[in-house]
């Protein structure tokens, strides 16, 4: 198995290694769709249990048009999702590709989802990943039909920021629960929480000016070179079912 | 046919690994659930045939996951080969030891994961969060194991009553 590892590891066979992890991706969108239908089904049957409660008459409400106002409530936050990545295209200027989350990491050791857009589709490993809210993450493998995106919740991920107001850099980390920033030293001047952290550019990793989140603490260290604060993530991967890959750059 | 479920068991268990899965995560952690089955196969046809389920299983979950084909599989292997040598070497077992297996697969399951990446030159998680991850991955799967050995013991149990061929 380690030997296996290491020879698929190499990049003499990154191309059959696309094409079997993509042989599964069909049967991943498969399930994830019947996720997603499970859901808004057991949201249906939650509704009516509120309901009784609440008020017997609606008891005698009809279950399908429940089930179809539940189905277009789901529909329009799609669309909301859809139409806030359409404006990320039109207000950032760059060449993007929608694709559909299909899976996710089978551990909790790599923050990892799989989407169904591929090389075929222009997708290629380094590409950034947003969504109509901000950044997501970058692709780390592709494959013919499907990519695998590293997100910024993964323990590996790192992100150079600067801070909306204080502007002061710093660099983004990922974690199990949370992001965390690690903030440079500038004589005078101080982080505050409710600042944004944006992509700085620096390092050549990511376009600069794309949201990561809100400084929601920070933490003074006054023997450190830097000081510590949480990023509430404006995505969250666990909820997040269609994303967009930034196709014209690619990290220098 | 047992071989048929068994590996329609094991495709089902690595799908919604990655699709189901990650939904009920709790405090970083969420349940593997090919781990799960393969420890519950240890536990009810033994460990020659586990480590066989824990290689095919492991493939699958490392067609899903990004880096190369193999950590995934190895991984499940040395706590398979250990829990099946001290399940088979135990006169009572109960609960507490099948929730206990589960636990100890987990560790070493994280471990080797961990070490292969290491080893690959792949970049890994600091150990404080690798070894945060995997007490709570820990946990998480000793709790679930009982429900699923009681899903496998079922299984094997309609295999055992079904029609027989010829």
């Amino acid at each position: 198995m380690l030997l296996l590892a290491m020879l698929s590891q190499q990049s003499w066979a990154a191309g059959a290694r696309g094409a079997a992890k993509s042989a599964l991706a069909p049967a991943e969108g498969a399930m994830t769709s019947l996720a997603a239908q499970v859901d808004r089904v057991t949201s249906a049957f939650g509704d009516v249990a509120s309901l009784r409660a609440e008020n017997q008459q609606l008891r005698a409400a009809d279950e399908q048009l429940r089930r179809q106002i539940v189905e277009l409530n789901a529909a329009a936050r799609e669309n909301a999702s859809l139409r806030q990545a359409l404006d990320l295209e039109k207000a950032s200027g760059h060449r993007m590709v929608a694709a559909q989350v299909i899976g996710r990491g089978p551990d909790s050791f790599s923050r990892t989802m799989q989407i169904d857009r591929g090389t075929a589709d222009g997708v290629q490993p380094g590409m950034v990943v947003a969504t109509g809210a901000g950044l997501l993450g970058r692709v780390r493998e592709a494959g013919p039909h499907a990519a695998i995106v590293q997100t910024l919740g993964d323990p590996q991920s790192r992100v150079n920021v600067y801070l909306s107001k204080s502007n002061l850099q710093g660099t983004v980390s990922g974690g199990p629960s949370s992001l965390r920033l690690d903030i440079q030293h500038t004589l005078g001047v101080t982080a505050s929480p409710g600042e944004w952290a944006l992509t700085s550019g620096v390092g050549g990793g990511y376009p600069r000016g794309l949201v990561v989140g809100e400084l929601a603490n920070v933490t003074h260290r006054d023997s450190s070179t830097t000081d510590e604060a949480q990023i509430a993530w404006v995505n969250d991967p666990a909820s997040t079912s269609f994303v967009l890959v930034i196709t014209d750059f690619l990290p220098s | 046919m047992r071989r048929a479920l068994g590996a329609a068991l094991l495709a089902a268990a690595a799908l919604a690994q990655v699709t189901w899965a990650p939904r009920f995560e709790v405090g970083g952690a969420f349940p593997n659930l090919v781990l799960l089955a393969v420890v519950a196969v240890t536990w009810t046809l033994g460990a020659r045939s586990a480590l066989v389920w824990a290689c095919v299983g492991g493939l699958l979950l490392d067609l899903t996951a990004s880096g190369p084909i193999g950590p995934h599989a190895l991984a499940l292997l040395p706590g398979v080969y250990v829990i099946g040598f001290w399940i088979r070497n135990l006169e009572r077992p109960h609960a507490l030891h099948v929730a206990l297996s589960a636990a100890v697969t987990t560790v070493f399951y994280s471990t080797v994961i961990v070490l292969t990446d290491n080893f690959l030159g792949l970049p890994v998680a600091p150990l404080g969060v690798a070894a945060q991850l995997t007490l709570a991955a820990a946990v998480y799967n000793a709790l679930l194991m009982p429900v699923a050995i009681e899903l496998v013991r079922r299984m094997q149990l309609m295999v055992r009553t079904g029609p027989q061929p010829g």
